[in-house]
């Protein structure tokens, strides 16, 4: 992908998304993302924070607006019926890793790795199992190639959820709250995994309502509520001297809260 | 009481003969139960109506009327309407696998829709398509999960084949009634028979036992 230094990597244009006639969770969403860039998205539940994720990947129609990629359209809605449009061809380009019970319980761990890089992109079943073991070292999980999900602890499971997303090579990763449903002991391993890739430049939008882990891998955050973006500047503005009133009011909730 | 059990007078010899009918029978209809349960399913889930509504008058009239009753039909209805007689063990494997067939369809449509929704939302961040997430992860999936229920209705047809020795298969209930006339000895003979089925049945509620808990183990 050719891209001069300061185009967007991602362009989100007035999203809508509502669910049935009254739900309405994204209210005209705008967000661009530079290449490099790394965005935590926070904000109340409710807000529409893991819905933008869930749409970015496709999962979700949308009502209105539209998504690009590398300067490509890949989400929009079309003709008199508001059809979604989904181009799975630049959606392969994105990565994204959920909350939980995502690994195939019935494959083991290297097999939940190779499924789709053999499947879905036809490599030979050799180079991807050799890729996947390198993986699965790199993020110390060398030992547990062939052991299967139910026999990992659940912070062992995200892990190995990251390394399967990395396997295609995506050029974004999205991350849906991926520690939530873990016991705070398991949380650092996994956030270590994803400082790693921070630390190779890996594009990524992070949904977490960890706010220590937000200040250590954000380069930029974006406070989210009632379905539009409500701030979105750097962490130390955003997490520390916040310019919105709401922003605020959340800032110090959660803080006062985690202490 | 002064009756005086005498367990004797019951034969082994025929009882183990028709025990051997007894286990063709539900193992014939065991086999169709299990591999054209899951097509059914897929029909019974299908959103083309032409398709489904067939399918589910199917299902619905194997599950909502007696299978003695069943048996009955397709013994004496089947060969008056479509002119074929296909001997009473044919006649009577194909009513129980039909029968089973039903069952078996619901089984694998709770286990298809029980496939966690995340599942599925990760097979499309894959990038799988429609197809490739059938083959490769909703089968999968939902022939492991409903294995338990595949396994309790395997045992109840094999207790329901005691149905067609009223049409005059030669299984183990056969044997037994003619077993217990001739011997005047009904008391012993069932007993006996009963023990039969027990010793059958017993280990196989036993592995379905076992794969639950195993099963609870795995999804926590």
């Amino acid at each position: 992908m050719t891209m001069s230094f300061s185009a967007p990597l991602v362009k989100i244009q007035s999203l809508h998304k509502s669910y049935g006639p009254h739900i309405q969770v994204l209210k005209g969403l705008d967000v661009e993302m530079k290449p490099g860039e790394r965005v935590v998205v926070i904000g109340p539940s409710g807000g529409g924070k893991s819905t933008l994720l869930r749409v970015m990947m496709g999962l979700e129609k949308i009502d209105s607006g539209s998504i690009s990629f590398g300067g490509k359209p890949y989400i929009f809605s079309e003709g008199a019926d508001r059809k979604t449009v989904i181009d799975t061809e630049v959606r392969r380009s994105i990565g994204m890793v959920f909350q939980h019970y995502t690994l195939f319980p019935h494959l083991s761990v290297i097999q939940n790795l190779i499924l789709a890089p053999c499947k879905v992109r036809g490599e030979n079943k050799a180079s991807a199992t050799k890729r996947a073991q390198a993986l699965l070292e790199r993020f110390g999980l060398g030992a547990k190639a062939s052991a299967y999900p139910a026999q990992l602890s659940g912070g062992q499971k995200q892990r190995v959820a990251i390394a399967r997303a990395l396997m295609l090579d995506p050029k974004l990763m999205l991350f849906d709250e991926v520690t939530s449903a873990l016991d705070p002991e398991l949380v650092a391993e996994v956030e270590q995994v994803i400082l790693q890739l921070a630390g190779q430049d890996m594009p990524m939008m992070i949904v977490t309502h960890d706010m220590w882990f937000a200040k250590n891998i954000a380069s930029r955050v974006i406070f989210c509520a009632g379905g539009v973006v409500v701030e979105d500047g750097p962490p130390e503005q955003v997490l520390g001297s916040p310019k919105e009133e709401r922003t605020r009011e959340f800032i110090d909730r959660v803080f006062h809260i985690r202490h | 009481m002064d009756y005086s059990f005498d367990f004797q007078s019951v034969s082994f010899g025929p009882l183990w003969e028709g025990l051997i009918v007894t286990l063709q029978l539900t193992i014939a209809a065991n086999l169709i139960g299990i591999v054209f349960g899951f097509p059914l399913a897929l029909l019974i889930m299908s959103r083309f109506a032409p398709a489904r509504l067939p399918a589910m008058l199917f299902v619905e009239f194997f599950r909502c009327t007696p299978a003695i009753v069943q048996i009955v039909w397709f013994f004496y209805c089947v060969p008056m309407l479509f002119n074929v007689f296909l001997g009473s063990m044919t006649m009577g494997i194909m009513a129980l696998g039909l029968n089973l067939m039903a069952f078996n369809a619901e089984a694998y449509r709770a286990a298809i829709q029980a496939v966690p929704r995340e599942q599925l939302d990760a097979s499309i961040a894959l990038g799988l398509n429609p197809l490739q997430r059938t083959l490769y992860i909703v089968l999968p999936t939902a022939v492991r999960a409903s294995i338990p229920v595949l396994l309790t209705n395997g045992i109840g047809i094999f207790q329901q084949s005691a149905l067609v020795a009223i049409v005059a298969v030669q299984d183990l209930m056969y044997q037994a009634k003619t077993l217990a006339t001739e011997t005047y000895r009904p008391i012993e003979t069932f007993t006996v028979v009963a023990l039969v089925y027990f010793a059958v049945s017993f280990p196989v509620s036993q592995i379905v036992g076992y794969l639950e808990r195993r099963r609870q183990l795995i999804m926590s």
